[in-house]
């Protein structure tokens, strides 16, 4: 867990409300400091002021996300700052409170984020392995994969490729094996996921 | 002048007079409705941290084996957070009190360093560094504190304003005093905004006069009749490399 505030009575106040529900939690006073230290590696949630001297928190998602960082946000405003809020909903925070909030409100929403961090790093891992996998395909093999996840049969790729059918089938059976993929619906689905990921979901 | 609101005014007073010191009073009021939305945002810190450590007590309370110097600490914590709380609103009810124009001794530094928790509070929220820069050893001014407070409040406002436009650099506000022609005290407010355009400079301390959307026109034009009241001036010059630098200058107390 991590709390952003420039304040030091609330930044020590989360701290405390969270280990009281068994959560530890690192506070940093600026939005420069927490760039210093997080690694985006880091799992877990990020509790935000949304107004802060320097570099704002707003500014701060902005420098996330170009950082590739999936840590969810929970952005954290004081009265007035709705519009502020809401642009940072649009820029893809995972939720926003208004000071002074209910304890359960916030716990409740922590609880969620970090389990949205959880499926994300999960997906992030599985589509990194399956992305190790796929690199190991040779230029041929790589073709034939291509051709596979536009359904073509193995009749239609030979032609098309200049080779024996039984070499396709060969092809075939090397991409399926270095994919690991049970199925060819499964191959289809893993190229998809791929792609989804580089092109920005 | 409409009769009405000389009649209005507190009977046995010049009504000039009186117009001049309802005015102040308008002015002092609407510089302080300014502050509110800063104030409500400052005073929502300290409430979020009690609050936080309320609940956070009533969870361990609600756990066997609960530590008591945990709870002791988190009650410790609710009560700094309250009495910050209650300096904030002294602060704000130390601007609010209405005094009635008398000229006192006072130095103009002590006038700014009352005033600094609440700059700082209003600059930072701005986003907005703020630097003192005051004269060591200034002779004292015979003044109305809270209305040279008010001309002070009146400066940082509109450079504070100004750098919300600002789009590039550290936004940055410097209060700085200094000694005139050895005979006077100036107090000057310099930011790094974007200045004032030339055609704008002659109008500024004309009545409502504004390029804010929501100017009143009337801060700069308060200030300058403060001014002339204590037998002084107001002014603006560019700072360099840019933005505005708004100024009051005040004649030392003569010693007779």
């Amino acid at each position: 867990m991590f709390v952003v505030d420039d304040d030091e009575g609330v930044r020590n106040s989360l701290r405390f409300l969270l280990k009281s529900v068994g959560l530890t939690t690192q506070t940093l006073s600026s939005a420069s400091e927490f760039l210093d230290t997080y690694k985006p590696s880091q799992p877990g949630c990020l509790v935000l002021d949304v107004r802060m001297p320097g570099m704002s928190g707003l500014e701060l998602q902005e420098q996330l996300n170009v950082r590739g960082a999936v840590i969810p946000v929970i952005f954290i405003t004081g009265h007035g700052d709705i519009p502020m809020a809401v642009e940072a909903m649009q820029q893809g925070a995972f939720d926003f409170l208004q000071k002074p909030f209910r304890d359960q409100e916030l716990i409740d929403r922590i609880q969620r984020a970090l389990e949205l961090d959880g499926r994300n790093r999960a997906a992030l891992d599985q589509h990194a392995r399956i992305r190790e996998r796929l690199d190991s395909l040779t230029p041929r093999e790589r073709e034939v994969l291509a051709l596979m996840t536009r359904g073509q049969p193995n009749k239609i790729m030979a032609a098309e490729l200049g080779v024996s059918q039984r070499t396709v089938e060969i092809h075939r059976a090397r991409v399926m094996e270095k994919s690991g993929a049970a199925s060819l619906a499964q191959l289809v689905r893993m190229v998809m996921d791929l792609e989804a990921d580089r092109t920005g979901h | 002048m409409p009769k009405s609101i000389a009649e209005a005014a507190v009977p046995g007073l010049d009504p000039l007079a009186a117009l001049h010191g309802r005015l102040l009073n308008v002015s002092r009021m609407a510089t302080i409705g300014e502050m509110a939305a800063g104030v409500a945002h400052e005073l929502n810190q300290p409430l979020t941290a009690i609050a936080n450590y309320a609940h956070a007590c009533e969870r361990l309370l609600g756990r066997p084996g609960v530590d008591p110097d945990e709870v002791r600490e988190a009650l410790r914590q609710i009560a700094a957070q309250t009495t910050r709380a209650a300096d904030i609103i002294r602060r704000l009810r130390a601007v609010a009190h209405s005094q009635q124009a008398e000229h006192l001794p006072v130095g103009i530094n002590s006038l700014v360093e009352e005033l600094q928790e609440l700059m700082r509070t209003d600059a930072s929220l701005h986003g907005v560094d703020l630097t003192l820069d005051l004269a060591p050893a200034l002779p004292e001014v015979a003044a109305d504190p809270g209305q040279i407070q008010q001309v002070i409040l009146n400066f940082l406002r509109n450079s504070l304003e100004a750098l919300g436009t600002h789009p590039t650099g550290t936004p940055r506000v410097a209060v700085s005093t200094s000694l005139v022609d050895g005979n006077a005290v100036r107090l000057m407010v310099c930011d790094n905004g974007p200045g004032l355009a030339p055609d704008i400079v002659k109008r500024v301390f004309d009545p409502f006069f504004s390029t804010k959307e929501n100017g009143t026109g009337l801060g700069l034009a308060i200030s300058s009749t403060i001014a002339r009241a204590h037998g002084g001036t107001v002014g603006y010059r560019a700072n360099v490399p840019c933005g505005a630098c708004f100024y009051i200058v005040v004649p030392a107390q003569s010693h007779e």
